[in-house]
């Protein structure tokens, strides 16, 4: 259990976050500035709070209170970073081994040859770190993290230097990562597909505070996360398992509690439970179930709410039976099409809208 | 090629600028993390304080050290009864050679320091050095171009140092008769002209060969070991 | 208004108005004496006096290099000859200015009793310390204390204790800080330096009169020059060079 209830202050930003949580993966979900990297510096302990309480498990890392402050290298805790901070003039060998060596023999619960594998770094080992690409820099720095036999894993927007490329395939890692290795992960990002794939418990922090924590699903589709994610993120985020797949063309279709998805191929078995993000953008409306439509999924959901009098645009709250999905329209179609709470409607998804990054694993 | 006396007199400088450097490394280094790493009150004023050497003339240098390192000076009288004595001995010469140096070295060692970033000590902390080894394992080893750089400065200074040694220590051959001091004195002496112009060049020489090393050292290290990876 | 304070500034500033600038290179000994007496040369004649003081040799080499002295007064016959031989002061100016007593000093506090004679042996009383000189082999005041004690004797012995310093007033400072404990220094100096006292001063005969020669250099243009070489060469001058300790030549 991981626990945390700090208060810091540096300069002008004030940051006063408390939250709680046991699952394999947390996410820190946020915008740039808004506090969730000086968290994850003070768990590390490279930053100090004014006051406040960090414990992970029964080590009491940060007691205000009880004048308790580890210093970072008593703190077992690893780290990865979004530079990956590899030492420049240390090969690959050289920086895995440098947390490893300083961890005693009986602490060590990491097998170096397993991770090496894991990650795939073997063919790099004497290379330096200038030498190498930014996807091989954060695996050898997740490698680095592990061999020191860390109790905690805390990676700090570890995709954000890298291409799109680079993302999906270390993203892939981190949730092998998740699912072999049994550590506690914090995960940071700005990214709301990593957090989606990623955790199961997210915690949204803003200015500096925390705004939401709870369940992935249930917290990602909270409208107020507009401001901790921008206003184009809104969508909702719907817990599903994988019904059947469709060989010949290559699509899947999730059950989920309201109905199914149809969704290009995802790589899972039937049974599985994933989680899809469905962007309020691609949502659109229709009062009568259309036909002859290239669209695939077309659900009966009933309006919930409706959102702002104001402006171009207006964000629709829907259930799809129990599970809420959100619609982005423009206002002259909702005054159109005379929407009101309570009125049933169609909604309907572009089974392409849902692609990779919008499905999870859980 | 030259005589026993001029290889005496280089040996001498030699021993004088070496021991110098040997003697202040330690001291730069702490100094010039201090300066790159810290903040405390006061430090503009230490700052300061560390240049004062490159500013002030060197015989106001000397006087200093005379007044202090003086058998009658304050920290003079502390290290008589240890058996140090600085005045009229190469020690005192070296002394002189290296406060002259220092502000030099110190401040290559602390831009280089400064190039290093802080959030690799950190890394290295999370993995679980302390700070010690932090500092011996991945500051120091990646400011090492600055620490050489600093040190051939202050060994070239050294070499050519004159007005605070002749006031601290006088000029009295095999003690404290550095290259610097045995040209001088050769163009006191009419006719010593020759002799002057000969340990000149040679002096010359020397503070080119290690300059011309210190610019090969930069050069022949990866410029991308100064910043991270 | 202000032409009239114009007009009273020009006035009081006549006697300056064709004033002449005349610079002096002096040996470091003489300074608080020279200093005095060119400052009555000043207030009387109206001219101003710069006066540059170092070790003989220095100045000397530095005339042959051309600096812009108008009078070179030594601290011994040596660097005049020197001065002269490269045809560089004006011939028949030369004139001697003053003498002078060489004596050994001890700091203020120390209880040394030395009796100067042949076969005193100085390096006992040393022990493991050194004796302060003005360079022997270039400042005349070391050159004097080189004879001196070589004619005695001594020299041998105290050659390797020697702390040569750059000019006798830098010597008289090491005997006055403590730093040696013995020093040779001219008795003009031991008189203007409290810090110190004289042990003994060195019988006549051990060394060269101490004499200082003063030329007036080809180079000088000003007739202040001539004028201040007078000055310095007759009775007032030497009265106040009297009250400082120097004898007449």
């Amino acid at each position: 259990m991981l626990e945390v209830d700090i208060a810091l202050r540096r300069g002008s930003f004030a940051l006063q976050a408390a939250f709680r949580s046991d699952a394999p993966i947390v996410a820190l979900f946020g915008r740039s500035g808004s506090g969730k990297s000086t968290i994850v510096n003070a768990i590390a302990g490279i930053v100090r709070p004014q006051r406040g309480r960090i414990v992970i498990g029964e080590r009491v890392l940060f007691d205000s209170d009880r004048g308790i402050d580890l210093a970072p290298e008593h703190r077992r805790v690893g780290c990865v970073f979004q530079d990956a901070l590899l030492f420049p003039h240390l090969d690959v060998r050289a920086n895995l081994a440098y947390g490893e060596r300083l961890t005693l023999p009986a602490e060590r619960f990491v097998d170096r040859e397993r991770i090496i594998a894991l990650l795939g770094i073997a063919p790099l080992l004497h290379r330096r770190p200038a030498n190498l690409s930014g996807g091989e820099k954060q695996r050898v720095a997740i490698g680095r993290a592990l061999l020191a036999s860390p109790r905690i894993l805390l990676l700090d927007e570890p995709l954000a230097s890298l291409d799109g490329a680079r993302k999906a395939e270390i993203l892939a890692y981190i949730e092998l990562l998740r699912d072999e290795i049994n550590l506690p992960i914090v995960y940071v990002s700005h990214a709301i597909e990593e957090v989606t794939r990623l955790a199961d418990r997210v915690v949204v922090v803003a200015e500096g505070r925390v705004v939401a924590e709870g369940d992935t699903a249930d917290v990602l589709s909270r409208p107020e996360l507009n401001a901790a994610s921008g206003r184009s993120e809104e969508g909702a985020v719907i817990d599903a398992r994988v019904a059947s797949h469709d060989p010949r063309f290559e699509l899947t279709t999730l059950a989920f509690a309201g109905g199914e998805l149809v969704v290009p191929n995802v790589d899972a078995l039937p049974g599985e439970q994933v989680r899809v993000r469905i962007r309020a953008r691609d949502v659109s409306l229709a009062l009568e179930r259309p036909s002859r439509l290239s669209i695939q999924n077309v659900l009966e959901a009933s309006v919930v709410s409706l959102g702002g009098e104001y402006g171009a645009i207006v964000d629709v709250e829907l259930r799809v039976g129990a599970t809420p999905l959100a619609a982005r329209i423009t206002r002259k179609a909702a005054c159109d099409l005379g929407l009101v709470p309570g009125q049933r409607v169609h909604a309907l998804v572009k089974a392409v809208s849902i692609d990779r990054r919008s499905v999870g694993f859980a | 090629m030259l005589t026993a006396a001029e290889l005496e007199i280089i040996a001498l400088s030699l021993k004088v600028a070496l021991f110098g450097l040997a003697a202040s490394l330690p001291f730069a280094i702490a100094i010039a993390f201090l300066l790159a790493r810290k903040d405390f009150p006061g430090k503009t004023l230490f700052d300061a304080a560390v240049h004062l050497p490159l500013v002030l003339p060197p015989v106001v240098v000397g006087y200093a050290l005379l007044v202090l390192f003086g058998t009658q000076g304050p920290i003079g009288r502390l290290l008589e009864p240890l058996g140090i004595v600085l005045i009229f001995r190469w020690t005192g010469a070296a002394l002189a050679a290296a406060i002259m140096g220092f502000p030099l070295m110190v401040r290559a060692i602390r831009l280089s320091i400064e190039a290093v970033d802080p959030r690799l000590e950190s890394a290295a902390r999370t993995l679980g050095a302390g700070r010690w080894r932090v500092f011996f394992t991945v500051t120091l080893p990646l400011a090492a171009s600055g620490v050489i750089t600093g040190a051939l400065l202050a060994f070239a200074r050294a070499l050519g140092e004159f007005g605070a040694t002749i006031t601290f220590v006088s000029n009295i051959p095999g003690e404290t008769r550095t290259l610097p001091l045995a040209i001088y004195t050769y163009t006191q002496v009419p006719g010593g002209d020759a002799q002057a112009l000969r340990l000149s060049i040679f002096s010359v020489l020397l503070s080119l060969a290690a300059l011309a090393f210190s610019e090969w050292l930069a050069r022949r290290r990866h410029p991308a070991d100064a910043r991270h990876a | 208004m202000r032409r009239i304070a114009a007009l009273i500034a020009l006035i009081a500033l006549a006697p300056f108005a064709w004033a002449d600038h005349v610079t002096v290179f002096a040996a470091a000994s003489l300074k608080e004496a020279l200093d005095a007496a060119v400052h009555s040369f000043e207030s009387s004649s109206g001219n101003r006096v710069t006066v540059s003081y170092a070790g003989s040799n220095a100045l000397a080499r530095q005339v042959e290099s051309g600096a812009p002295a108008d009078i070179f007064i030594s601290a011994d016959t040596d660097w005049i000859d020197y001065v002269e031989s490269r045809n560089l002061a004006v011939p028949g100016s030369r004139k001697t200015l003053l003498g002078n007593d060489l004596v050994l000093i001890a700091p203020a506090a120390s209880r040394v009793q030395v009796k100067l004679a042949p076969g005193v042996d100085i390096a006992a009383i040393l022990g493991d310390r050194r004796i302060a000189l003005a360079n022997p082999d270039a400042v005349p005041a070391g050159k004097y204390a080189k004879t001196a004690f070589t004619a005695l004797g001594a020299w041998n012995a105290i050659e390797g204790k020697v702390a040569a310093a750059d000019n006798v007033r830098a010597a008289l400072a090491l005997v006055a800080r403590g730093e040696t404990p013995l020093g040779v220094v001219y008795r003009t100096d031991a008189m203007a330096e409290k810090n110190v006292r004289v042990v003994d001063a060195f019988p006549a005969g051990t060394h060269p009169p101490i004499v200082y020669p003063m030329v007036v250099l080809k180079r000088s243009t000003t007739p202040a020059a001539t004028a201040l070489a007078a000055y310095l060469a007759g009775p007032e001058a030497h009265a106040t060079f009297a009250k400082f300790g120097f004898s007449a030549p």
